[in-house]
C-alpha cells in the first residue's frame, strides 16, 4: 500500500474518531448531532478509500442525508430549540460502556479472522472481483453488482428478515399516525368560530374542559357567505 | 488528460494532480459562470412572460447584470445576529455550496466525463441530500423563528421528495444495467443517437416524475415552500445577508443547473444526437457538448415556464402530492420497467435467466415484435396507473375543498 494512501487513511480516521469523540462530549445536543454527521461523512470517505464507491455513496445518502436529519428533527420537535446545557453523560454510562466493549469484542476478532491485509486487498483491487459463485475467497470488492448478487443469493435470508423488520416499522408508523389523527381536530379560524357561535353551536367539551373531537372527520363547516 | 501530461514528461502523481486541478477549476468556473448566465436568462424570459422587459441596461441586452449584482452583494454588510450560533450560521452556506459543487463532479459534459463513478447516479442524489443538512443548520443557527420554520419545512420537503426522485431513477438503471452515467449515456445511443429513454413509455413517465421531484429538490416554484417569501420572509435565508446570501443563491441556481444536466443525461440521451458518431473525435465531442447544453437549457426553460404559470402549493398539498401521487406512480413505473427489460433484453441483463429458460429465439438484432409488445404493455400499465391515480386524486380534491384533518396530519405539523 502506498504511503500517500496510508497518510490519507490516517488523516481521515483521526478526523472521524475526533468527531465521534465530539459527539459524546459536546454539551449542546444539536452540535452533537452535527458532529455525528461529520463522523458519518468520515466513514464514507474511508469506504471511498477502500474503493467501495457504492457503499460510500449509500452511507452518505442514508446516514448523513436521512438518518441524521431525522435525529435533528426529533431533537428539534421534542426539546427546547436552543438545546443548551444538555447532560450528555448519564448515570448509567457503564451500561453503554459494556455494550460498546462487547461490540468491539465481536468486531475485532471477526476482522482478524476474515479480514484481508492491505496487500491482499490491493492485489484484489488490481485483479478485479472474483465471481461470487466461487465463494472460496471471502473478499469481494464491494461493487453494487456484487452486493446485489450476494443479497439475492448467499444472504437472502438476512435480507428478507431485514425487509420484514422495515415492514413492521412502516406498519407501526401508520398505526401511530392513525391514533394521532383520531385525537386531533382542526383548529378553526376566527371567522369559523364566530360562524359557529352565531348559529348557536357550542363545542362539546369533556369534564376537563378539552374539546371533544367531532365525529365526522374532515367535515367542512360552511360559512354563511359560502352557503349562497 | 493525466496520460497526456505524463507523456509530456511530468511525474505520474504530478500529472494526476495537475489534471485534477484543471478539472476542478473548470467545473467551478463553468458552474458559477453558468449560474450567472442562468439568473439573467430566467429573469429575461420570465419578464417576457409577464409582459415586461427585465434587466436590459447593463451591457448588451443586460448580459452584464449578474456581474453588477455580484459586486453589489459582495460589498454589502455581512451581518450575523447577536444570538445566533456563529459557527453553525457561518458553515451553513458553505455546506450547501459544497454539496452542490460535489454533484458536478460526476455530471458528463457531452462526451467528457470529469469522473466516471460506478455509482454516479446515486452520488448525485446523495449530494442533493446533503442540502438538507445545510438548510437545517441555517434554520437553526440563525436563532430566528421564521428561519427555523423555513428550515424545517424545507428539510421535510427535501426528504419527502428524495424518495420518488431516487425511485424514478430505478427504471433507467434497470434498462441500462449500470449506475454509471457514462454507461447510461452510451446505452441511449441506438437509432442514430436518438434512442433516448424519454421515447419509451417507461422513460417518459420516469422523466416526468423525476423532473417534478427534482423541481421540489431544487426548491423551484411551485415547490418553493422553504423560502415562500409571502409566508415566512425568506425561510432559512432570513438572517443572511451580503456574501453569505449570495452563496445560498449561487448554490440554489447551481443545483437547478445540476438537475437540468442530470435529467438531460438520464432521459434525453446526454450528449447523444444525430451526427455525433459520424463526426467522431474532437468535433464529435464538441457537437455532443452543444447537444447536451441545448437539452439542459431547454429543460431550464421549462422550469421558468412552470415558475411563471403554476402557483405555489400549500405545505399539506405538497406532502400529499409526494406521497399519494408521485410515489405510487413511481412504483408502477418500476414494475413496467421490469416488464420492459424482461421482454427486450433478458439475455443481456440476466444471463442466469437464459440458463434456466434457454436463450431467447432471436438474440442478435433488435427484435421489432418484442419491442412492439413491450411498448404496448408498458404504455397500457403506465397510462392506466396515471389515469387511475389522477381520478382518485381529483375525487379526493372535490371531497375536501378545505383543509381537512387528514391532510393536516399528513402535512408537517
Amino acid at each position: 500500500m502506498n504511503p500517500i494512501a496510508i497518510g490519507v487513511f490516517i488523516v481521515i480516521a483521526l478526523l472521524t474518531l475526533g468527531s465521534g469523540i465530539m459527539v459524546v462530549t459536546v454539551r449542546n445536543i444539536i452540535h452533537s448531532a452535527l458532529w455525528l454527521i461529520a463522523s458519518f461523512i468520515g466513514v464514507a470517505a474511508l469506504y471511498l478509500l477502500m474503493e467501495a464507491e457504492f457503499l460510500a455513496v449509500v452511507q452518505i445518502l442514508v446516514y448523513a442525508g436521512a438518518v441524521s436529519i431525522l435525529v435533528l428533527f426529533a431533537i428539534m420537535l421534542t426539546r427546547q430549540v436552543t438545546g443548551e446545557g444538555v447532560r450528555v453523560v448519564f448515570e448509567r454510562w457503564w451500561v453503554a460502556l459494556l455494550i460498546a466493549l462487547g461490540l468491539f469484542g465481536v468486531i475485532v476478532p471477526t476482522l482478524w479472522k476474515h479480514g484481508a491485509t492491505w496487500e491482499e486487498a490491493a492485489k484484489l483491487a488490481q485483479v478485479g472481483p472474483t465471481p461470487v459463485d466461487g465463494a472460496a475467497n471471502s473478499l469481494q470488492v464491494a461493487t453494487a453488482t456484487e452486493i446485489g448478487r450476494s443479497f439475492m443469493g448467499e444472504y437472502l435470508l438476512p435480507f428478507e428478515v431485514v425487509s420484514v423488520l422495515l415492514l413492521m416499522a412502516l406498519i407501526g408508523a401508520v398505526v401511530i399516525a392513525y391514533e394521532e389523527r383520531t385525537r386531533r381536530r382542526r383548529v378553526l379560524t376566527l371567522a369559523e368560530e364566530l360562524a359557529l357561535k352565531k348559529r348557536g353551536i357550542v363545542e362539546p367539551r369533556d369534564a376537563e374542559g378539552a374539546v371533544v373531537p367531532r365525529e365526522a372527520e374532515g367535515k367542512v363547516i360552511l360559512l354563511d357567505s359560502e352557503q349562497a | 488528460m493525466a496520460d497526456a501530461l505524463t507523456q509530456l514528461g511530468f511525474a505520474s502523481w504530478l500529472s494526476v494532480l495537475i489534471a485534477s486541478i484543471i478539472k476542478v477549476t473548470l467545473i467551478l468556473v463553468g458552474g458559477s459562470v453558468g449560474m450567472m448566465f442562468l439568473t439573467w436568462y430566467e429573469r429575461r424570459s420570465i419578464s417576457y412572460m409577464q409582459d415586461r422587459r427585465g434587466p436590459n441596461r447593463v451591457g448588451p441586452q443586460g448580459l452584464l447584470q449578474p456581474i453588477s449584482e455580484a459586486i453589489k452583494t459582495m460589498t454589502k454588510e455581512d451581518a450575523t445576529p447577536r444570538d445566533a450560533d456563529k459557527i453553525v450560521h457561518f458553515l451553513a452556506p458553505v455546506v450547501m455550496l459544497g454539496a452542490t459543487v460535489l454533484s458536478f463532479a460526476v455530471i458528463p459534459w457531452g462526451r467528457m466525463f470529469p469522473v466516471d463513478l460506478n455509482a454516479a447516479v446515486l452520488f448525485v442524489i446523495a449530494t442533493g441530500g446533503l442540502h438538507s443538512i445545510g438548510m437545517m443548520m441555517a434554520g437553526w443557527g440563525s436563532n430566528n423563528k421564521f428561519a427555523l420554520l423555513g428550515g424545517m419545512r424545507g428539510v421535510a420537503q427535501l426528504i419527502s421528495y428524495e424518495i420518488p426522485q431516487v425511485m424514478a431513477i430505478i427504471p433507467v438503471v434497470l434498462m441500462t444495467g449500470s449506475m454509471s452515467l457514462q454507461k447510461i449515456v452510451e446505452a441511449q445511443n441506438d437509432f442514430a443517437g436518438l434512442g433516448w429513454y424519454v421515447f419509451s413509455p417507461v422513460g417518459l413517465l420516469g422523466f416526468a416524475l423525476f423532473f417534478t421531484a427534482s423541481l421540489a429538490e431544487g426548491e423551484r416554484t411551485p415547490f418553493d415552500i422553504p423560502e415562500a417569501d409571502s409566508e415566512i420572509i425568506a425561510g432559512y435565508m432570513t438572517e443572511y445577508s451580503g456574501m453569505k446570501f449570495a452563496v445560498f443563491y449561487l448554490s440554489n441556481y447551481m443545483s437547478n443547473l445540476a438537475v437540468c444536466f442530470v435529467t438531460a443525461t438520464l432521459y434525453l440521451g446526454g450528449g447523444n444526437g444525430p451526427g455525433v458518431d459520424a463526426l467522431g473525435g474532437i468535433a464529435g465531442g464538441l457537437l455532443s457538448l452543444v447537444y447536451f447544453l441545448l437539452k439542459s437549457f431547454a429543460l431550464f426553460f421549462v422550469m421558468v415556464l412552470i415558475r411563471a404559470t403554476v402557483p405555489r402549493l400549500r405545505v399539506d398539498q405538497l406532502m400529499s402530492f409526494a406521497w399519494k401521487f408521485l410515489l405510487p406512480l413511481v412504483l408502477v413505473n418500476i414494475l413496467s420497467a421490469s416488464f420492459w427489460v424482461a421482454l427486450l433484453r433478458w439475455d443481456q441483463q440476466w444471463p442466469q435467466l437464459t440458463e434456466w429458460f434457454g436463450a431467447p429465439s432471436t438474440a442478435d438484432a433488435t427484435n421489432w415484435g418484442r419491442l412492439a409488445i413491450a411498448i404496448v404493455l408498458t404504455l397500457l400499465i403506465n397510462a392506466g396507473a396515471v389515469a387511475l391515480i389522477m381520478r382518485l386524486t381529483n375525487r379526493n380534491v372535490q371531497k375536501h375543498l378545505y383543509t381537512t384533518d387528514e391532510e393536516l396530519a399528513l402535512g408537517l405539523s
